[in-house]
């Protein structure tokens, strides 16, 4: 699958961060400050050194004030009173078994290479922000998500000025118990913009998002918006500081520098000794002794492993048996064949309760499966063709016979977004009446002597679907022999993940399958998706009466994700007027109407969902009563389990004499959508 | 064309080594069965018999349900016209007044056995691997079916065709190219052979098989599957004819030497009659005896590159894309694994036999005894 990297994951930002202690800025140093005894041997080229000329050099960006500029009447939050998460029963202690299909090319956070699945367990799955959206309560406020307290002990926001104010927490530590403190806070506006760390996104994102930050004293600081947007909060409480003290040598060979260093964090997990990174083997992360958060209320049950080891197993049939023989803790049962043929209830691990198999019901926005159809090529510039693909692409029969009924049908462009995701629009039925209608009023009418349809000119309706899932190529074959039904030929190419996004990031693609990973974000994206802009270099030319009609010169535009080529001017004001809205109710509202355009325009033709996790865990892992957070990912996203030492011991014993436990099958439906 | 008796004598040998000749028979069988394969293993019948109208469809176009009476426009399901053929002969006999004879009017025969290696066939409801129909496998399916349903032997069988053909192509390919560049090399030697020697050193040191995984991943989109499959072919074949100039560039410098080439050259031929006319007839022991190692590897590497998953496009059937899935269910599919590790192996013996017996047959030092 691809993983793009999607901004919603803004707790990703967190793990580089860099701690500006020594060398503020240079018009706050006439203050004593708190943590003015950290190293004062950086040089004047050090990262802090270039973030204080940075700042100087940007004063419409990074203002310095004291605290009694802070408005008086802000009406602080702090999240205390949100219900706690995990379990009062967790316990601290054992070490965790998982595995990794490849062994990570960089411990790096950010720049080339540094998005692999590793990273979740250096940053996404472990780091603290300044605030965290509450993983289970997901209904919205008027000021975004309910958001419980981690870095800062404090918030607020002034609508007048579009300012979120924030506190830190004066106990946060850097896991190499440095202070936290606000310059480390500036010092990512800084980190983020610089071409040195080679990762434009965040260039883009750190440099257009926010209109500004202040800082009012070691621990308080406001981040400034260009527009008050419902996901304010989200996009300010996301974020987390980048360690300074760390980041000394910061300079043009910055990914090469740091490819092996392991930067401090604000998680409780760090890599302890150079003896726990065995290259290409594994890696293991030790729970920091004394971290500062362990008795907050909302962490208190969560990261309870002392030690994660992850090791790297090639083949994920190896991982399996690895797992079926006890030596990993984990294994992921998602596919069909793997939770009732390769390890059924019957399985005598699982009968004799060695083995527990878990499946959880979460609740958050889904990967957007489906077929993407690119207008911008000739047959499927025609909204009959599209039309007819829609219903000659048998979804129903994909999930009930290879997915044996687990999986359901995505109906719309943005499904799992809660209010956010269009109550009664459905996707097309698979119909081959209603296909081979539309096909006709395109002018494919007569079967050719292989059953697929030919129009008036000889030509036959056969269409690319590229993809660059390899595992998924058996699925596209069952949705190759269902469309010859409906007259239509689906050549199936399956490339290489790279090379697939490549071409779709080209636009020389017809149909796409595909997903987009999306985050657990407020509510859904338009712009980037759908927006003219980002289909042609210049979509349209303005008519004598204003009015715009397509440009007949325009060329699609490579390197943005509308893999549709999309161009519309209804839909682009609406996308407009949704990005600029600060009303939640007017956005949603825009939303559904999107949502029913982009139906109409059928060039996404829906797939299918996943609305649950399914694991198999050893009976020495222990869950918390509610299994998972609502908005879960993985079992590791979350880190509520733990590990029972003496459960172990007892487990494998009971291996060896054939002593049986009660059977555990654990279902967590309460999430589950009808 | 009149065989020179020695060849003859070198047949007549090979004949009569009876492992390699066997080997022969049964792979040369093999091969003219798959050939008119759709006879054989498909899921169209060889002739239908409906209401007084002959069909034969194995070859023809696509024969949509409307046909034969149903209300769909796309491909007739036969086996379901079997069954509705069946019920309707059954009918006729419950009539009272029925001859014991009687039988339906329409009639089909479908092929030995009737799936086609791409249609998925649900198992308990789903798609899944079924074990084949002698350990209580669904009927029908003699090797079982795949992950998706698939029947594993139409997907061998077809998957043999593809293989076989694509290595009797690779052979004749690289020994096109690899016996005229060698030939030309042995024959005018000095600088032209010490050149063309350092191109092969170079060509031969870029690495196979990123060059196929690169140019996969930008083959353009327009191509059909049979153009990607002679695109794999020939960029094996690029990387492979190398090895046998060596051999030919060896033969060439020996046979060059001796006094029949002389004569040749005193009697006025130009170097493309002695090459081929005169020097080459006489290297043909080496060409013949390693024709068949040259088809092994083809089938291995064939099948290697689909195993690794950069082989034939899908969904080509082919024995290496079986042996992933086989490998990857051991142990809930053991059967996908089996067939397919016992036909690779089954074919590889069969082409190494018959090797060792050309070998045997064309062995220049004839009292050497074949044990």
């Amino acid at each position: 699958m691809h993983r793009r990297f999607f901004p919603h994951t803004l707790s990703a930002l967190a793990a580089a961060a860099l701690l500006l202690t020594a060398c503020g800025p240079k018009t706050d140093s006439t203050k004593p400050r708190a943590d003015s005894q950290a190293p004062a041997a950086l040089s004047d080229n050090t990262g802090a050194a270039q973030a204080r000329a940075f700042y100087a050099e940007h004063p419409e960006f990074f203002h310095f004030k004291t605290p009694a500029d802070i408005p008086a009447d802000l009406a602080w939050e702090d999240g205390a009173e949100l219900p706690e998460v995990g379990s009062p029963a967790a316990k601290k202690g054992g070490t965790f078994n998982t595995w990794m299909q490849d062994f990570p090319r960089t411990l790096r956070t950010v720049g080339p290479d540094s998005n692999g699945s590793f990273r979740g367990w250096i940053l996404d799955n472990v780091s603290l922000g300044y605030a965290h959206r509450h993983p289970n309560l997901t209904d919205l406020r008027e000021d975004g998500f309910h958001y419980l307290p981690a870095l800062a002990d404090r918030w607020a926001l002034d609508r007048e000025t579009k300012t979120v104010y924030i506190h830190l927490n004066p106990a946060a530590r850097w896991n190499d118990g440095v202070p936290i403190t606000t310059d480390d806070a500036l010092f990512s506006f800084f980190f983020y913009r610089s071409p040195h760390i080679r990762a434009p996104w965040y260039n883009n994102f750190y440099g257009t998002k926010y209109a500004g930050i202040t800082r009012f004293d070691a621990h308080t600081f406001a981040l400034h918006f260009h527009a008050l947007r419902p996901d304010i909060y989200s996009l300010a409480l996301g974020l987390s500081p980048t360690p300074a003290h760390f980041y000394a040598d910061f300079g043009e060979d910055f990914t090469e520098r740091y490819q092996w260093r392991v930067a401090p964090s604000t998680g409780p997990y760090t890599i302890a000794r150079d003896a726990d990174i065995a290259k290409g083997r594994s890696i293991t992360l030790t729970r920091v002794k004394d971290w500062w958060a362990r008795d907050l209320k909302h962490f208190r049950y969560r990261f309870n492993p002392d030690r994660i080891r992850i090791s790297v197993i090639r083949d994920s049939a190896k991982a399996f048996e690895a797992f079926r023989k006890g030596d990993l803790d984990t294994y992921g049962l998602g596919l069909a064949e793997d939770w009732y043929d390769k390890l059924p209830d019957t399985a005598p691990e699982v009968a004799k309760g060695y083995i527990q198999k878990i499946k959880f019901y979460n609740d958050t926005p889904r990967p957007t499966y489906g077929l993407w159809m690119n207008q911008a090529t000739p047959l499927l510039a025609n909204r009959d063709i599209r039309l007819g693909v829609q219903h000659a692409t048998n979804w129903q029969l994909v999930i009930d016979k290879f997915a044996r009924g687990d999986w359901s049908r995505m109906q719309t462009t943005a499904d799992g977004y809660g209010d956010f995701t269009h109550p009664t629009l459905r996707a097309r039925d698979y119909d081959i009446d209603a296909a081979l209608a539309h096909f006709a009023a395109a002018g494919f009418t007569r079967r050719g002597p292989d059953g697929i349809l030919v129009n008036a000119a000889g030509q036959r309706l056969s269409l690319q679907l590229t993809t660059g899932y390899e595992h998924f190529k058996d699925m596209l074959t069952i949705l190759q022999e269902e469309a010859i039904k409906a007259g239509l030929d689906l050549r199936i190419e399956i490339l290489d993940g790279t090379a697939a996004w490549k071409k779709a990031q080209e636009k020389k693609h017809e149909i796409l399958f595909a997903a987009f990973n999306v985050g657990a974000e407020m509510f859904p994206r338009y712009w980037e998706t759908y927006h003219s802009v980002n289909a042609y270099d210049v979509p349209f030319i303005e008519n004598a009466d204003g009015s715009l009609a397509p440009n007949p010169a325009r060329k699609p535009k490579p390197q943005s994700n509308n893999l549709q080529s999309i161009a519309d001017p209804q839909i682009d004001a609406m996308i407009d007027a949704y990005d600029r809205s600060d009303d939640l109710a007017e956005m949603r509202a825009l939303a559904y109407r999107l949502e029913e355009a982009l139906h109409a325009d059928a060039s996404f033709s829906p797939g299918f969902v996943t609305p649950f996790l399914r694991h198999g865990a050893w009976r020495w892992l222990r869950l918390p009563e509610d299994g998972n957070v609502k908005i879960a990912n993985s079992l590791e996203s979350s880190l509520l389990f733990w590990i029972e030492p003496d459960l172990k011991k007892e487990t494998l014993d009971a291996r060896k004499t054939g002593k049986a436990f009660e059977p555990a099958i654990l279902i967590f439906d309460q999430y589950k959508k009808d | 064309m009149a065989l020179n008796p020695l060849t003859l004598r070198k047949l007549r040998r090979f004949r009569s080594i009876k492992s390699g000749y066997w080997s022969f028979l049964i792979l040369a069988g093999l091969v003219v069965l798959s050939l008119g394969g759709e006879l054989l293993v498909n899921n169209r019948p060889l002739v239908i018999r409906y209401e007084g109208r002959w069909f034969f469809p194995t070859y023809g176009a696509n024969l949509p349900g409307t046909t034969f009476g149903y209300d769909y426009g796309y491909e007739t399901d036969y086996r379901a016209l079997a069954a509705r053929f069946h019920a309707e002969t059954a009918e006729a006999k419950t009539r009272t007044d029925a001859p014991p004879t009687a039988r339906s009017r329409n009639w089909l025969v479908m092929p030995l056995v009737p799936f086609n290696p791409n249609e998925n066939a649900a198992y308990e409801g789903v798609f899944k691997p079924a074990p084949p129909s002698w350990a209580g496998g669904p009927p029908g399916h003699w090797l079982g079916t795949d992950t998706t349903g698939r029947d594993i032997f139409a997907r061998l069988f077809y998957g043999f065709r593809i293989t076989i053909l694509f290595a009797l192509g690779f052979t004749a390919l690289t020994y096109l190219i690899g016996i005229a560049v060698g030939c030309l090399m042995g024959y005018y030697g000095g600088v032209f052979d010490l050149i063309v020697q350092r191109a092969i050193e170079i060509w031969s040191n870029i690495p196979f098989l990123y060059i196929v995984i690169i140019l996969f991943s930008v083959v353009p989109a327009t191509f059909s599957i049979p153009m990607r499959i002679t695109l794999l072919l020939l960029v094996m074949v690029l990387f492979s004819w190398t090895s046998m100039t060596y051999y030919m560039r060896t033969a060439t410098y020996r046979e060059k030497a001796r006094d029949y080439t002389a004569a040749a050259v005193v009697l006025g031929a130009g170097p493309g009659r002695i090459i081929f006319y005169h020097i080459l007839p006489n290297t043909i022991s080496t060409l013949v005896t390693f024709m068949p190692f040259t088809i092994a590897s083809a089938i291995t590497a064939v099948t290697a590159l689909d195993f690794l998953g950069f082989g034939l496009p899908p969904p080509s059937p082919s024995i290496g894309e079986l042996l992933k899935q086989g490998t990857q269910s051991l142990t809930t599919a053991p059967w996908i694994v089996g067939s397919a590790f016992a036909a690779l192996v089954s074919i590889l013996i069969l082409v190494t036999f018959i090797g060792e017996a050309l070998r045997e047959a064309f062995d220049p030092k004839k009292f050497t005894t074949y044990q």
